[in-house]
């Protein structure tokens, strides 16, 4: 189904791309019994192969190249509409914003916002467990005092976790709340590691705070 | 103590006048349940009720009955064991609200390999540890800092009965005859009753006694103290009553 760079065709998600030994896998495509098939809906493209080098020549010596293995060119599967831009998905070891949602004795869980620089078209749910809060005193932690619903989080993804939700860990200086509203309804400022601040009230209030830049 | 002058009903909303905000040179003004300061000076009620002020401790709240009860922290507080989840029982406060957590271990001289064993509706007698409207209500049946049970624990044997959330709060009070009007208790025990109670601020009395006749006396007792609104008199009218009738 690879065309030339010209023309461009649509698949849909499990249909047949090529065996694996004529192309290469990219985005958007997955490899099943040896050959290549869709995983989204989308347009495919293929991208050319680096051309091998020739032999080289030299004035006095004609040697073969070492045997380099052939490169097969790449298909990848894009949703059409979207750009490139927005397909980010939250890997392992990235830096996510996210709202926190609900809070329970034993984990937060959260909306994915943003990941890295780029705003998520879907929201995903991370799941900050109370073991990954901080990253000292890991059992007195008390999920009330680190978090409310509502707050922005920087985190960081742990794992890619299951179904439904990433894992995601603040336990680092520069991790944590970075905008709280207080029970009165303001925008707080951020006192120490710990408090943040109602300028209008004067009452602060438990977080864990991310340590500004 | 509210005297007469400083008895005010109000209903939620009204402004409070200036002259009936206590003042005190030292200590700072402090809110009770009912009230909401709206920066910079207004205090506003959110219930409607009566506004009592004691201008020793320069302290105000509101005084009111009914509705449904929101558990606070270090209320004492008796509950219903619904299910036992992992490590955990789910305890029912109060009709149709979320189950509070109790957690197995948090009863006096609990360990892994020795729990308690509390069956489905069984009550027990607790401390609320951890109460905001963002998650379920934790408690424990130990007290923290010593590690005593201190009389709190399941309680077997008995009958619980449901009180209004105010006649609840005033059998609680320290002075109970003087502050809250309510002396029933008092007087069935001087009456040669025994029996022994446990009050609970989530609207629950649980009554214990080897007879049940006696259980079923000081039931009627608190329910007709609630519901007739007795004050002192007609409580003790209405003990000699019915330990007349049982007799």
């Amino acid at each position: 189904m690879a065309t030339s760079s010209g023309t461009t065709s649509v698949a849909i998600p499990g249909q047949l791309l090529g065996p694996a030994s004529k192309f290469q896998p990219g985005p958007g495509t997955h490899i099943h019994n040896a050959n290549l098939y869709s995983s989204l809906l989308g347009v495919v493209h293929a991208s050319q192969p680096a051309k091998p080098p020739g032999p080289a020549k030299r004035l006095t010596k004609i040697t073969v190249p070492t045997q380099t293995p052939a490169e097969l060119p790449t298909l990848s599967v894009s949703r059409t509409g979207v750009s490139e831009k927005r397909e980010v998905l939250p890997e392992v070891g990235n830096t996510v914003l996210c709202r926190v949602t609900r809070i329970t004795p034993r984990q937060a869980v959260v909306a994915i916002l943003i990941c890295g620089d780029t705003v998520l078209e879907a929201e995903w749910q991370g799941l900050i467990r109370v073991q990954d809060v901080r990253a000292t005193e890991k059992d007195k932690v008390k999920i009330y005092e680190s978090f409310r619903p509502g707050d922005i989080v920087r985190a960081e993804v742990i794992s890619l976790g299951d179904q439904a939700n990433f894992y995601l860990s603040t336990a680092r200086n520069e991790l944590g709340v970075i905008l709280a509203t207080s029970e009165a309804g303001n925008n707080m400022y951020p006192v120490n590691w710990k408090e943040y601040m109602d300028p209008e009230t004067g009452l602060s209030e438990l977080r864990k705070v991310a340590k500004p830049y | 103590m509210a005297t007469e002058t400083e008895r005010l009903y109000v209903l939620p909303g009204d402004a409070i006048d200036e002259p009936l905000v206590p003042r005190h040179k030292k200590q700072p003004l402090r809110l009770g349940p009912g009230l909401r300061h709206i920066p910079p000076s207004a205090i506003v009620p959110t219930v409607a009720g009566q506004l009592v002020v004691e201008p020793r401790k320069n302290s105000m709240w509101m005084e009111y009955n009914g509705g449904r009860y929101v558990p606070a922290q270090n209320d004492l507080v008796i509950g219903q064991v619904q299910r036992s989840a992992a490590e955990l029982y789910l305890v029912n406060l109060a009709a149709h609200t979320a189950s509070a957590t109790l957690p197995q271990l948090a009863f006096e001289g609990a360990t892994k390999k020795t729990r308690p064993q509390l069956a489905q509706g069984a009550l027990v007698y607790a401390r609320v540890v951890l109460a905001n409207r963002h998650m379920d209500a934790e408690l424990e049946c130990v007290s923290a800092a010593t590690g005593k049970a201190e009389g709190l624990g399941p309680l077997t044997g008995g009958m619980a009965f449901d009180v209004s959330l105010g006649l609840a709060r005033r059998l609680l009070m320290a002075r109970s005859r003087d502050e809250g009007g309510v002396e029933v208790l008092e007087l069935l025990g001087a009456e040669g009753l025994a029996f022994e109670t446990a009050v609970g601020r989530n609207g629950r009395v649980w009554v214990g006694s080897d007879s049940p006749k006696t259980i079923v006396l000081v039931g009627r007792a608190l329910r007709e103290t609630d519901e007739g609104r007795l004050d002192v008199e007609q409580q003790r009218k209405l003990v000699k009553r019915l330990v007349r009738e049982m007799r």
